[in-house]
């Protein structure tokens, strides 16, 4: 009987590679390693392989060094800490809309890590799988991503809500940033770059450039066309000033898109172009001298500026900017009510929250990470200090205010970051803005079905070549080709006759 | 059980299934996703909303434009080239030519991007020239493909039939007009076909080169990313009927011509 039994369980582990591609049905055995499908952004973790010269060396003692990718790191961890193999399935996309796309087409992942909208997206379509209680167990010291993650981004997530559901049971954040303007502060003063309004600033025409994806374009053009308001003085110190702000910045009415059409196409005569990738290196080359960027690129291209010695900025408009964050979260079609898989997911949540593997994604990625860590472990603010720390020599020093990142209170002297004076605008500012900068941040939420064709509408008008607008002379010029072709053939066969 | 007999038909099998798998299959899908709207029924909606909005046929225009503009200079440009080269008693032809096809070799993206930084010396700021940038950037990118096919069929004339020619008092400009002009006309559709079908749908070129406005390909892939299928597959069942169209066309014209013209002597 006993070796029946395993040999039926022999045939059933050799099936259930089939059995998964076939159906996403799963079968566990209780000791087979657990296959974990993670689907992240390109380029969003750090894969190791440093040389030994890139260690970072905290003050506190620590010393980081990716050796290996980070995922392999928690395959380690994890059979380490609970004594169970599993193999991380590791895969990128290219875009939020490609990812909904696949997994509409039948791809199958356990954790994956969009932009807040995309979350928004699947949450309400109901394909999310909301984290376990002991996953928010802060007593337990491998929950690292409960005892780690920034009040902001904690608070941030718990208060937006969708269909009656907060985000926060979700979706656990990874990496954040805000949208702004960088610019060459050579040619432009940064009075000129805080401001949506640069972009239809004449002063520098066909010099700036614009984002290529209809959110960011669509939310730096109500900007403009809602400055008036979103600027006002009554308007800012109103009681509800967030949820207005919220509100004005998800404006999708009919008669908004229409403006915000005819105001695209006016900004398409006066940009360099749309980009996704190409302003920095046009910021750098000096082909524009401002550019509508995220805050995450914005600091590579300081970085790379001040290796080439100059100097570039990054300003947050003062209407309001986009707060925007990547989050895992776990997909139904990949859990499919497995605990054991569910359990390593959360596990690889929590693996990529410690906050040594935060640096290391921070070191890596440049971007911004959700992490913070706690009063016994300062590794993240350690690591800011030895970023962004004024030197012992330095003349002049300012402080600067993190509290409201770390400890969820600004005015802990605690989180005081002591930095050089003059360094508005500059990395440190882009990468952790400052509270004031915050309070004008505005998440732009997905657009329900309607919406999001309409826009797309408006995207593609103001993208495509408008038939009315081909001038006459080229009318003419075609008649007169067309007809000298025609008159060519007929001559043709008449002499042939 | 029989035994396996091999037949020549059964090697057609692999590329069968190849058809079916990549080329048939997915064209059906196409085909449904175009003629059906969001809750599954069928519907023209698509295929005159094409045909109605300013947009999508200006886009159609204007990579029409582009492909048509592309193609007449890298005609101009390819034939004195691949002329001289056939008709060159250089006795080493196919390094010259080699000259020519190399940048082939190297990467399109890394050619664009010098091509890019080139353009700006040149214009100093590209965004004035969108239009511009991008026939030069696609005649970069195609050149060669028009110069190959037109070269070949330059190389293989036949000699004696220019000598004809002559001898019965033609001169070079009328030789040429008469006898060569004619018996390269394969080689020039070929090139056409290569240049033009590819240059209506190359956004890459578009994108690097700075010019913001769509043309076919970007049109098909804006409308996927936006989760719209069904008027995206319309575009691309459009765009496969112009191709197809233009195809028969230029066979029809190169079949002709080749009839006409066999023995090498025109009118």
């Amino acid at each position: 009987m006993k070796k029946k039994c395993s040999t039926a369980l022999g045939l059933a582990a050799a099936a259930l590679p089939m059995a998964c591609a076939l159906c996403g049905q799963t079968v566990s055995a209780s000791d087979a390693p657990i296959t974990l499908r993670v689907c992240n952004w390109e380029e969003y973790m750090d894969l190791g392989e440093w040389e030994e010269s890139e260690a970072i060396e905290l003050e506190n003692g620590n010393v980081i060094l990716g050796e290996k990718p980070l995922y392999e790191d928690f395959e380690d961890w994890y059979l380490e800490t609970y004594g169970r193999e599993v193999h991380v399935e590791y895969s990128c996309f290219g875009t939020n809309e490609d990812l909904y796309n696949q997994l509409n087409m039948g791809d199958t992942y356990d954790l994956v890590c969009p932009s807040e909208y995309m979350i928004m997206k699947l949450i309400a379509e109901d394909r999310l799988v909301p984290y376990s209680d002991s996953f928010y167990n802060k007593g337990d010291e491998n929950n690292f991503y409960v005892n780690n993650v920034s009040p902001y981004i904690y608070e941030t997530l718990a208060e937006n809500e969708i269909n009656g559901e907060s985000w926060g049971k979700y979706a656990a954040g990874y990496m954040w940033g805000i949208t702004g303007v960088l610019y060459n502060p050579e040619f432009v003063t940064g009075q000129e770059a805080a401001t949506w309004k640069i972009f239809e600033n004449p002063k520098f025409n066909r010099q700036v450039t614009l984002k290529d994806n209809v959110r960011d374009s669509y939310f730096a053009a109500l900007g403009i066309l809602k400055a008036d308001e979103l600027t006002d003085e009554s308007f800012i110190s109103a009681a509800d000033y967030h949820e207005q702000l919220a509100d004005v910045m998800n404006d999708v009415s009919p008669d908004t898109i229409a403006e915000a059409q005819s105001l695209l196409n006016a900004l398409m005569d006066n940009v360099y172009s749309l980009e996704t990738d190409s302003g920095k290196a046009d910021m750098i080359t000096g082909k524009i001298v401002a550019n509508y960027q995220w805050s995450g690129d914005a600091v590579y291209a300081m970085d790379q500026a001040d290796e080439d010695g100059f100097e570039l900025r990054f300003a947050v408009p003062k209407e309001s900017t986009n707060l925007w964050f990547d989050g895992w979260v776990m997909l139904k079609s990949g859990i499919d009510g497995d605990a054991d898989r569910q359990h390593a997911a959360e596990a690889f949540v929590n693996y990529v929250s410690r906050t040594d593997s935060a640096v290391r994604n921070m070191y890596y990625i440049g971007y911004t990470s959700a992490i913070a860590g706690n009063e016994n472990d300062d590794t993240i603010y350690e690591y800011i200090k030895a970023c962004y720390g004024a030197d012992e020599d330095a003349e002049q020093t300012v402080g600067y205010p993190l509290g409201y990142f770390f400890s969820g209170n600004n005015e802990d002297e605690k989180y005081m970051l002591i930095t050089a004076a003059g360094q508005e605008g500059r990395q440190l500012y882009s990468q952790y803005p400052s509270q004031e900068v915050m309070d004008r941040t505005a998440i732009m939420r997905y657009f329900d079905a309607d919406a999001n064709k309409a826009i797309n509408q408006m995207w593609i008008n103001v993208r495509c070549f408008d038939i009315n607008d081909v001038p006459v002379g080229v009318w003419v010029a075609i008649l007169a080709v067309l007809l000298v072709v025609l008159g060519v053939n007929t001559r043709k066969r008449w002499i042939s006759f | 059980m029989s035994k396996f007999r091999f037949q020549r038909a059964q090697l057609c099998i692999p590329y069968g299934v190849f058809l079916v798998c990549f080329v048939l299959a997915p064209l059906i899908v196409i085909i449904y996703y175009a003629f059906t709207n969001g809750e599954g029924q069928f519907t023209l909606e698509n295929l005159t909303g094409f045909f109605t909005s300013p947009n999508t046929i200006g886009t159609l225009f204007y990579s029409f434009g582009i492909a048509v503009v592309t193609t007449c200079v890298c005609l101009m440009l390819a034939y004195p080239i691949a002329y001289i080269l056939a008709r060159s008693r250089f006795r080493h032809k196919s390094v010259i030519l080699m000259v020519f096809v190399m940048p082939m070799w190297i990467n399109f993206t890394l050619r664009i991007t010098a091509l890019k930084e080139i353009l700006t010396v040149i214009e100093g700021n590209l965004s004035f020239h969108p239009f511009l940038n991008t026939i030069i950037g696609m005649t970069y990118d195609f050149l060669p493909f028009m110069i190959l096919p037109i070269y070949t069929t330059l190389l293989k004339l036949d000699n004696s039939l220019l000598e004809a020619a002559s001898d019965l008092g033609a001169d070079a400009v009328r030789t040429f007009l008469r006898v060569t002009l004619p018996l390269s006309v394969p080689g020039i559709i070929s090139g056409i076909v290569m240049v033009f079908l590819p240059s209506m749908t190359n956004y890459v070129v578009l994108d690097m080169l700075y010019n913001s406005t769509y043309i076919m390909g970007s049109l098909i892939g804006a409308y996927f990313s936006s989760y719209d299928w069904h008027n995206g597959s319309m575009i691309a069942l459009i765009l496969l009927i112009i191709i197809l169209v233009f195809t028969l066309f230029t066979n029809r014209y190169a079949d002709e011509d080749a009839g006409s013209s066999r023995g090498g002597v025109l009118r």
